[in-house]
């Protein structure tokens, strides 16, 4: 039998993730050097608290797992006879996947003859969201592995993310945006609009003065980029942003009516600690990134 | 004369030799942290550990290089300092194991020592950024070992290595964004590069001058006022320690560094940890500090120990950044320079990208030696000139004339508004100078300011009765309300101005306003103007109570 994984860092929950058959792994975050581990330290995510938390100057960090937490969640499944597919968030943003491999590695020596797969999103929160569920469906259709793993060669590239923050220092801090010193200092007013290239790294795409410019472009992406948009999810992820997201989603509906399969979703903590409070993404299929 | 042998005396001279290159160019591997990230220094620490290395051969018969290269790796095990300086010790204390047994080395020997410090220096940090001395020295060991024939000799070998070690620093920006976006070398790799050239200098047989030999660092200002009651800790504590394991505390040589370093990694980052003998020696940039402590002692106790906030050391290169003048290597594609008065309203233009910003506005205007003077110190290829008011326009223009060592471009904003409309607006990655000049003076055009002050007399204007000691708002054109009360001044003039028809309201703040004040403002105007975004920055600026940019 084939075993689904995700991670917490695709803003999958419990929920979703006992909906669709996935096996969820906590991807941790700290502060002030005490670490979570979303959904094992608490059950429920309170994503207003934590933003707002961050709104008063709470600078969290993020870290990667160890070899030995992912044997935890990987030998029981091998043990029973069962193969893996890991469907996680993207291999370039992290260290976390050295460790991984390590573990895979050392299982495949106990366990010679399980199989290991995983498919890189190339993208985090909504966009790997987006992609975990499409995997998800084709497994409940009863699609193979080979038939899934084709269904990904093809098909990661095709959904595109776009998306905004609110202040510049989470970025910064984190290191993890290319493009940025080109076009800005700190951000009053100024929303630096990025998004996730196909090699799974964050890019700087360029920058739009207010809210309302910055949602306009959000729309205009998929609007210019969009294909074959009724047969797919569009996601808009936000960090404790309802109100832009409302706007967002009208700013969709006009555009393409309400036939539309919009979801919304909050930005899991882990990888909303990069992002910082107030953004706002939107995550749809494509013509290309 | 070609050298087929090394030996523990002439590996002593050459660590001498390369400490005596790096204290000689150390300033300038300091300067090239001239990004805020929070570990400054690189020369600095770089010196004192391989000084520490150098400093334990004093006394020591160092005739064998077994003996000789241990002492070394042994010392700079003790005297690591900062994150570059560890791996310089681990470096070496891989070469010192390549050289156990061996009274003196040939070339083969030396090459493979030098791989043992590839290992182990990677094997010391658990997430190897490549595009640091990491890759610097790995590449140059690569590349030496891969030109090694029969022929070889220790000399042809530095030849080659250190050749290479410059190669592959130059390429560093490649590998490391942070890097290209600052415009910088990586300042660990640079320090090697010092040493390993001073260590070549002794083979081809320049003589060492011992002058200057103290290993004080170059004085820190460190000024405790910039972690305040109030501030919030950030960056968290940077963090060395050397742990004494005790036997019976733990099993010494079963102790799984590996799950010691892990441990780091989950409570703080920019983690190094590695273990020699019963010594370990660990770097970590943490919030919590005693926990760190407190689990160490779980296996050992302490030899030495050092905590420093690195609020502290982050904000010491901030407030220098000015300063510091710049490395001719560092020359900056494009620099910015701003003209504006009030102590909030400099720092917003700093946070905005500027990288000097020049007192002035419309009671003291700076002259043309003042903006040459800034563009002397911006040093950049391009400068961007935001003057901020129309009577500075042209003296930036006759400062651009007068100098002809950058591209000066002046961009015509006539207010403040104008120039954060503008600056917040630039984008260099076109890298075409009429393109980013056409967009900065498009930016700069959408834009209202107005502003709020106190009448100085009684008179009529634009049809409104100004009544002497009134709030007025108004324009640089016109005046347009009058109230006896200040924040009415600045809600009629936002209803005069159209302010919802903005995307976003920046209202800076006077020296005269007060928190209380600009919070029931803020509320109001929220109120008044749900699709407008409202933001307020303290901007200290004298005569203007209120500016009200709108955009």
């Amino acid at each position: 039998m084939l075993v689904l994984f995700t991670d917490t860092d695709t803003d999958f929950t419990p929920q979703t993730a006992h909906e669709y058959g996935y096996n969820l792994i906590s991807m941790p975050y700290s502060i002030d050097g005490k670490t979570v581990y979303p959904y094992v330290d608490f059950d429920f995510f309170d994503a207003h608290a934590f933003y707002d938390m961050l709104r008063s100057g709470v600078l969290p960090t993020t870290s990667a797992i160890s070899e030995e937490r992912y044997i935890e969640y990987f030998e029981p499944h091998f043990k029973n006879g069962n193969d893996i597919l890991y469907v996680h968030f993207s291999a370039a943003m992290t260290a976390t996947f050295d460790n991984m491999n390590k573990a895979i590695e050392k299982l495949r020596e106990k366990y010679p003859e399980r199989r290991f797969y995983h498919i890189d999103t190339k993208g985090i929160t909504i966009e790997s969201y987006n992609i975990v569920k499409e995997i998800g469906d084709l497994h409940k259709q009863g699609k193979t592995i080979e038939e899934i793993l084709a269904w990904a060669e093809k098909e990661v590239d095709r959904f595109a993310i776009y998306f905004f923050a609110d202040d510049l220092k989470f970025f910064k801090r984190s290191g993890r945006v290319s493009g940025l010193a080109a076009t800005m200092g700190t951000l009053i007013g100024v929303r630096p609009i990025i998004h996730m290239n196909s090699e799974g790294k964050m890019v700087s795409v360029g920058k739009e003065k207010g809210r309302q410019k910055a949602i306009n472009r959000l729309v205009a992406y998929v609007e210019e980029l969009g294909d074959d948009l009724y047969n797919h999810r569009v996601i808009v992820g936000h960090t404790d942003a309802p109100e832009i997201v409302e706007e967002v989603v009208n700013g969709l509906e006009e555009k393409f009516g309400k036939e539309l399969n919009i979801e919304i979703v909050n930005v899991n903590p882990t990888a909303g600690s990069h992002c910082g409070p107030s953004g706002v993404g939107v995550c749809f299929h494509a013509k290309h990134r | 004369m070609e050298t087929s042998t090394l030996n523990g005396a002439l590996f002593a001279d050459m660590i001498r030799g390369g400490a005596q290159k790096l204290n000689n160019n150390r300033t300038l591997v300091n300067d090239l942290n001239v990004f805020p990230v929070p570990d400054g220094d690189t020369g600095d620490n770089m010196y004192m550990t391989i000084d520490s290395g150098s400093a334990a051969l004093n006394g020591e018969k160092a005739d064998s290089l077994e003996h000789a290269s241990s002492c070394v790796a042994k010392g700079m095990l003790l005297g690591a300092r900062g994150n570059s300086g560890v791996i310089l010790s681990r470096i070496f204390a891989g070469i010192a194991r390549g050289f156990l047994g061996a009274h003196s080395a040939d070339v083969g020997l030396l090459a493979n020592a030098f791989s043992n410090g590839v290992e182990e220096a990677y094997s010391a940090v658990s997430q190897p950024v490549e595009g640091t001395i990491l890759t610097v020295y790995k590449e140059a060991v690569s590349f030496a070992n891969s030109k090694m024939n029969e022929s070889s000799t220790i000399d042809s070998y530095f030849t080659d290595f250190t050749a290479e070690l410059k190669r592959s620093l130059e390429r560093t920006p490649e590998k490391l964004a942070v890097l290209k976006d600052a415009g910088v070398v990586d300042s660990g790799g640079a320090g090697f590069v010092y040493i390993a050239e001073g260590m070549k200098d002794v083979l081809n047989g320049v003589r060492i001058s011992y002058d200057n030999r103290d290993a004080v660092p170059t004085a820190r200002r460190i000024d405790f006022s910039l972690f305040t009651e109030d501030s919030e800790l950030e960056y968290g504590y940077c963090t060395e320690f050397l742990l004494r394991l005790q036997n019976k505390k733990t099993d010494i040589s079963q102790f799984d560094t590996d799950a010691f370093r892990m441990y780091l990694e989950q409570h703080g980052n920019s983690v190094v940890a590695f273990k020699d003998g019963s010594i370990i020696k660990a770097h970590i940039h943490t919030q919590d500090p005693g926990k760190i402590l407190s689990y160490c002692r779980d296996f050992g106790e302490f030899l030495t120990v050092k905590i420093e906030n690195m609020a502290l050391q982050h904000n010491e290169i901030e407030a220098q950044k000015d300063y510091i003048p710049k490395v001719e290597k560092s020359r900056k594609k494009y620099g910015i320079v701003c003209v504006a008065a009030g102590s909030g309203i400099k720092s917003t233009f700093s946070s905005l990208g500027a990288d000097i910003v020049v007192d002035g506005g419309q009671s003291m205007n700076p002259s043309a030696e003042n903006l040459i003077e800034a563009f002397e110190r911006v040093n950049a290829e391009t400068i961007i000139v935001f003057p901020n008011n129309k009577n500075i326009i042209l003296t930036a223009k006759q400062a651009a004339e007068l100098y002809d060592k950058s591209d000066v471009i002046i961009i015509n904003t006539k207010t403040i508004g104008e120039g954060y409309a503008a600056l917040s607006m630039l984008d260099t990655s076109s890298d075409d100078n009429g393109i980013i000049e056409a967009e900065l003076n498009e930016a700069a055009q959408n834009v209202v300011t107005g502003m709020v002050s106190r009448a100085t007399r009684t008179t009529k204007k634009d049809g409104v009765d100004i009544v002497k000691d009134d709030y007025i708002g108004f324009t640089e054109d016109r005046v347009y309300t009058d109230s006896l009360c200040r924040k009415q001044a600045v809600t009629d003039l936002a209803k005069r101005l159209n302010a919802q028809n903005y995307d976003i309201m920046l209202l800076v703040c006077g020296t005269q306003t007060n928190e209380e004040e600009v919070n029931e403002l803020y509320k109001t105007l929220c109120d008044e103007y749900k699709k407008t975004e409202i933001i307020t920055i303290d901007g200290g600026q004298p005569v203007y109570d209120y500016i009200m940019i709108l955009e």
